[in-house]
């Protein structure tokens, strides 16, 4: 991999600003750091790290994306703008749950239109963010192979300190022609680990989270467990919207206003939801909110799925803690099955 | 990459075949597809497209032919079925598919089978009876269909032409007015095999009659009833990878990306809708046990 010295990420930003229709994560009114665009000539500090509430999965798997119109006799596809996108600043959590989609997503039309239109800068953490423990799934601080086109690698913890940027591939290289960029220094990569090092000490104790999967893997976690999670549960559907490997949908149809022409789309659906199984028949297979609370977390961290992906579902981001509220987070979930299938 | 979008098909006939229930024929209008739908197997389904509603799955009860003409068993049930009984001949939907598994016709191919379904669980059984008997395999197959009444037995054509060339035992849970009432026995099979009771009431009959114990069960119809004549057989002895079961899920993409037809890290979709029984089994094994859930049925 190789890696060049970077005065100030805001450089780097601006030129792929002219060629990329480039988005960041910025602090917003609505108090929550969200996904932005901005153009070349936005002279706003670049400001390192920042969670984003949302993962970046919707500008690849759109909440809400039309898929395919009907007008009484032909169907006919809808295919998403390809417009060139660059994500600037994505977190190794984040990147990783990416790489995740796009196994999932590998034949799904519309999600790799936009998916090979968009460049992916990362960015390692130099410290944990608040709920979040990538370490212990594999998913960070720093970016992990192959998971980014390019890498921001921060040179010091210092506000103002300079950066590397470090190539992963083909597209990243082609990204930067246009700057001129002096190689980085022969230790860069050893400066990275170490920061890396630090950055995975300074992360709390989330061993309980290894002892539930373990728990969860042993079938060791009882039906009247997971319902008495699910009387916890909302089915609000904000786990699922937040957590950047979820990926279920449903579709639906709606008449556009100007003619008799049908439009079917899909959007986010939840597996959470009473309705997500249920036939018309009336049949039901996941009846129950404690079947669906666990077939949400099995899906996170079930063995039976690593064979396909290569990792567990969940990449310790957090979101799911932060924003359920009947408080059965990963880490509300965890403590209760560490600490029930212990004692 | 995966296709998203139906293409146009065409009714071409329509009748009703059993109460709420209609059997529909379809045209592909584009023939383009035809070698794609011309790979369909038994018990395989498709994603039927019913403008204005949305989309399902159904199996197809005749497979496409040359001509891309194929059949499909549809009972009224919910919303998209309603839309859909509203539809004459000569109205276009659209279709996807063939998805998923069918049953495994290599694997039971010279065996002696038992085929059990369970009122609209004979359609997606219906392409492999055709099958079986037209390549002569008609004298190593029974054929238990169970209803609940006389009035929701389906596919009532296909039925008579069957019953010319196999042993095919029908049996309901409730009996009728309609009913010949004289010819019903829940203990012995009736000369015009018809019985009262449920199919697993009747499996030792059947057997009997045939004359050869089944080295292989199909089975298809509600859930609890495939559970309950599985377990049956191994009880009996026989191995759970001589049993397939068809199960019915709710889907909306067919390609395995949707989520909405999980069991367990199995996508019904893709990995079945049927399911070799030791593979169920192992499915349903990986979660917790749940009590069993009695869901009212509308129809089965």
């Amino acid at each position: 991999m190789q890696a060049y010295s970077l005065d100030k990420a805001e450089t780097l930003r601006a030129h792929l600003a002219k060629t990329h229709c480039l988005l960041e994560v910025r602090d917003s009114d609505e108090g929550s750091p969200q996904w932005q665009q901005i153009t070349s000539d936005d002279k706003t500090p670049f400001c390192g790290m920042r969670v984003a509430q949302f993962s970046p999965k919707a500008f690849f798997f759109a909440e809400r994306e039309q898929l395919f119109t009907f007008d009484g006799r032909e169907f006919v596809t809808t295919l998403p703008d390809s417009a060139p996108q660059a994500l600037f600043a994505v977190n190794a959590c984040d990147l990783t749950a990416i790489a995740y989609q796009d196994r999932f997503f590998a034949k799904d039309q519309h999600y790799q239109r936009r998916r090979s239109a968009t460049l992916l800068v990362g960015i390692d953490c130099l410290s944990p963010c608040d709920g979040g423990f990538c370490p212990s799934v594999d998913a960070g601080p720093a970016v992990r192979e192959h998971t980014a086109d390019l890498i921001l690698i921060p040179q010091s913890k210092e506000p103002d300190a300079a950066w590397f940027v470090a190539v992963n591939n083909s597209k990243g290289a082609a990204a930067l022609q246009g700057l001129q960029l002096q190689k980085a220094p022969a230790d860069w990569q050893q400066l990275r680990n170490t920061h890396e090092r630090e950055a995975i000490k300074a992360f709390p104790d989330a061993s309980y989270i290894l002892t539930g999967v373990e728990h969860l893997n042993a079938g060791r976690i009882s039906a009247e467990f997971w319902e008495t999670l699910g009387v916890q549960c909302l089915a609000c559907s904000g786990c699922t919207s937040l957590c950047p490997t979820c990926s279920c949908y449903t579709t639906y149809e709606r008449n556009t206003d100007d003619d008799d022409t049908l439009v079917t789309e899909r959007c986010w659906d939840s597996c959470l939801y009473d309705g997500f199984q249920r036939e018309a028949s009336g049949h039901n297979p996941s009846a129950t909110p404690g079947h669906r609370v666990e077939r949400f977390w099995q899906h996170k961290f079930s063995n039976d799925f690593v064979a396909e992906f290569g990792r567990y579902g969940c990449v310790g981001c957090g979101r799911c803690e932060q924003t359920c509220p009947g408080v059965i987070g990963v880490h509300s979930v965890m403590r209760q099955i560490s600490k029930s299938c212990t004692t | 990459m995966h296709n998203l979008t139906p293409s146009p098909i065409r009714i071409t006939d329509r009748y009703a075949d059993g109460e709420d229930a209609c059997h529909f024929e379809f045209e592909l209008l584009n023939p383009v597809i035809e070698t794609e739908m011309a790979k369909a197997k038994p018990g395989q389904f498709f994603m039927l497209n019913v403008p204005g509603a949305g989309a399902a799955p159904f199996t197809y009860t005749r497979l496409p032919d040359s001509n891309g003409r194929f059949v499909a068993l549809v009972r009224n049930v919910g919303q998209l079925t309603s839309a859909l009984f509203t539809k004459k001949p000569g109205d276009i939907l659209g279709h996807r598919g063939p998805f998923g598994h069918g049953w495994p016709i290599e694997e039971i191919s010279g065996k002696n089978l038992l085929i059990i379904a369970g009122g609209c669980g004979l359609a997606p059984l219906s392409a492999l009876i055709d099958h079986l008997i037209n390549t002569g395999h008609a004298q190593q197959v029974a054929m238990i269909y169970g209803s609940r009444t006389r009035e929701l037995q389906v596919l009532g054509r296909e039925r008579l032409r069957w019953k010319q060339d196999i042993l095919f035992h029908e049996t309901v849970d409730v009996s009728s007015k309609n009913m010949p009432q004289g010819n019903l026995s829940s203990s012995s099979l009736s000369q015009n095999h018809l019985s009262k009771g449920s199919p697993i009431d009747h499996i030792d009959n059947v057997i009997t009659q045939h004359g050869a114990t089944p080295d292989a069960v199909l089975c298809c119809g509600p859930e609890h009833m495939m559970y309950a004549v599985a377990s049956h057989f191994v009880a009996e002895g026989l191995a759970p990878t001589s049993i397939w079961l068809s199960l019915e899920r709710r889907m909306h993409c067919g390609v395995g990306t949707c989520g909405h037809c999980y069991i367990a890290n199995s996508y019904a979709c893709v990995d079945g809708p049927t399911y070799r029984f030791d593979a169920l089994q192992n499915l349903m094994q990986k979660t917790a046990q749940f009590p069993d859930q009695y869901a009212l049925f509308n129809h089965c």
